[in-house]
């Protein structure tokens, strides 16, 4: 197909809303004493991060676009552009977002990009922004070809791309409680999205949803935020800098350096690439189900509740 | 939205978002005592069963020493970070220990340590490394 079709980068003209928010959460956490903690150079390392995902964007977007447009060129399929178009255009994205993003859990070539989003101990706006450098080198872009394909412009894939992570910014709050039953079934909520950012063991590989938490409830992945096991932000091993470089690139650099070990064999080296975080050929690590597993024969008592088969 | 316009947000935003923390008091360093190192400990490995804490008297740090060996728990901005230690990755220094992990992602710390303590750091250290 053909065509000129152009959206404006919703991301980007949502900046000036980005800052306003942090602003207006940090004066409520201060106000009312409660609903999160910010720390100077944890939120400076998250909006440097957000800051240089968007030059990513600048400056490698050209790869993913080249790739979806010649794919455009290929199908003989046009939705078009009519509201229908959009809003079938997002829900499929956000289906797309769910995928990708429970790969960027569970394939460490993937989370080499997406750990540095999991890596404050934090959890407020700014932890939204904390978002990735190196999302091109994951070639996830092209888990967005069958949208082009099925007859979705790229121009509007990649603009409803940008409406989901613009959604996905104000459910990073602690501010916000639990919402309206029916709005927490449907819709990922700040509740379902810190439980995904929990490292406590029950939370581990949960609720992946971008903007449908159905998703999850479809998939098998869901799982409530419980009152009496709060989430604890961060990493399984945290890390320990707020240098940006290092933030954006430890993953990657470790992929390398486990790769390259004396004495392993081919399929090992490319386990420790491809294979969940965490493992090992020597099992010198755990994986989440391993963690989940040591976690369980501390506490048997909870078996079968959420997050452990429950 | 123009690239001029663009970068003058972020970067007036980040700036004011920085200096609006610091003035408020949200740049204070964590402070480590015998029971809130132990927890912290064990927030980071919990399957770790610690046998004994000792924290720096700046509270910047403590030891950590467990059934699997030495660790060194420090004030990472308002949290923590641990790592677990081995006798080759500390080094003495005139005014107290250099650690060096080995990771990306925990470049090496300086903690400065009064002489006494430092011994007896050091001391622990290679003790419990050789009994886990």
């Amino acid at each position: 197909m053909t065509g000129q079709i152009s959206y404006p980068d919703a991301t980007q003209l949502a900046v000036p809303f980005f800052i306003a928010a942090i602003l207006a959460e940090f004066l409520w956490i201060a106000v009312k004493k409660r609903g999160g903690r910010y720390e100077t150079r944890d939120a400076v390392t998250s909006l440097i991060m957000g800051a240089g995902s968007v030059a990513e964007g600048l400056l490698l977007g050209f790869i993913a676009w080249a790739l979806l447009m010649a794919l455009w060129e290929l199908t003989p399929l046009d939705m078009g552009t009519s509201i229908w178009a959009i809003l079938a255009c997002f829900v499929l994205d956000d289906l797309r977002y769910y995928w990708v993003h429970r790969l960027g859990h569970r394939v460490r070539w993937v989370w080499a990009s997406h750990v540095n989003h999991h890596s404050s101990q934090h959890y407020n706006l700014t932890t939204a922004l904390r978002q990735t450098w190196t999302g091109t080198f994951t070639f996830m872009m092209t888990v967005k070809a069958p949208m082009v394909l099925l007859g979705f412009h790229p121009a509007l894939v990649l603009f409803c791309g940008g409406l989901n992570l613009i959604y996905q910014f104000w459910i990073h709050t602690e501010a916000v409680g639990r919402l309206p039953r029916w709005f927490e079934a449907v819709m990922n909520t700040p509740s379902h999205h810190r439980a995904h950012h929990g490292r406590n063991p029950r939370y581990l590989d949960c609720n992946y949803a971008g903007v449908f938490i159905v998703w999850d409830r479809m998939f098998g992945t869901f799982v409530p935020e419980q009152d009496h096991d709060r989430p604890d932000y961060g990493l399984v091993h945290n890390i320990a800098t707020f240098n940006p470089l290092r933030v954006a690139f430890h993953e990657w650099i470790g992929i390398f350096k486990d790769m390259a070990q004396p004495g392993l064999t081919l399929k090992q080296r490319l386990l420790y690439a491809f294979a969940p975080p965490g493992y090992s050929h020597d099992g010198s690590r755990d994986t989440s189900a391993g963690i989940k597993a040591a976690h369980l024969a501390r506490h048997p008592e909870d078996a079968g509740t959420p997050g452990f088969g429950g | 939205m123009p690239l001029e316009l663009l970068l003058a947000l972020v970067a007036g935003g980040i700036s004011a978002i920085a200096l609006l923390l610091h003035l408020t008091g949200r740049s204070r360093q964590a402070v480590l005592g015998t029971g809130s190192a132990r927890t912290a400990w064990l927030r980071h490995f919990p399957g770790d069963s610690v046998i004994k804490v000792l924290p720096a008297a700046s509270g910047q740090a403590a030891l950590i020493l467990t059934g699997n060996g030495p660790g060194l728990l420090w004030a990472f901005g308002a949290d923590t970070a641990g790592r677990r230690l081995t006798a080759g990755q500390v080094r003495e220094t005139a005014d107290g220990l250099h650690f060096a992990f080995n990771d990306f992602a925990a470049p090496s710390l300086a903690l400065p340590l009064p002489e006494g303590e430092r011994r007896h750091w050091l001391a622990q250290i290679a003790a419990t490394a050789e009994a886990a």
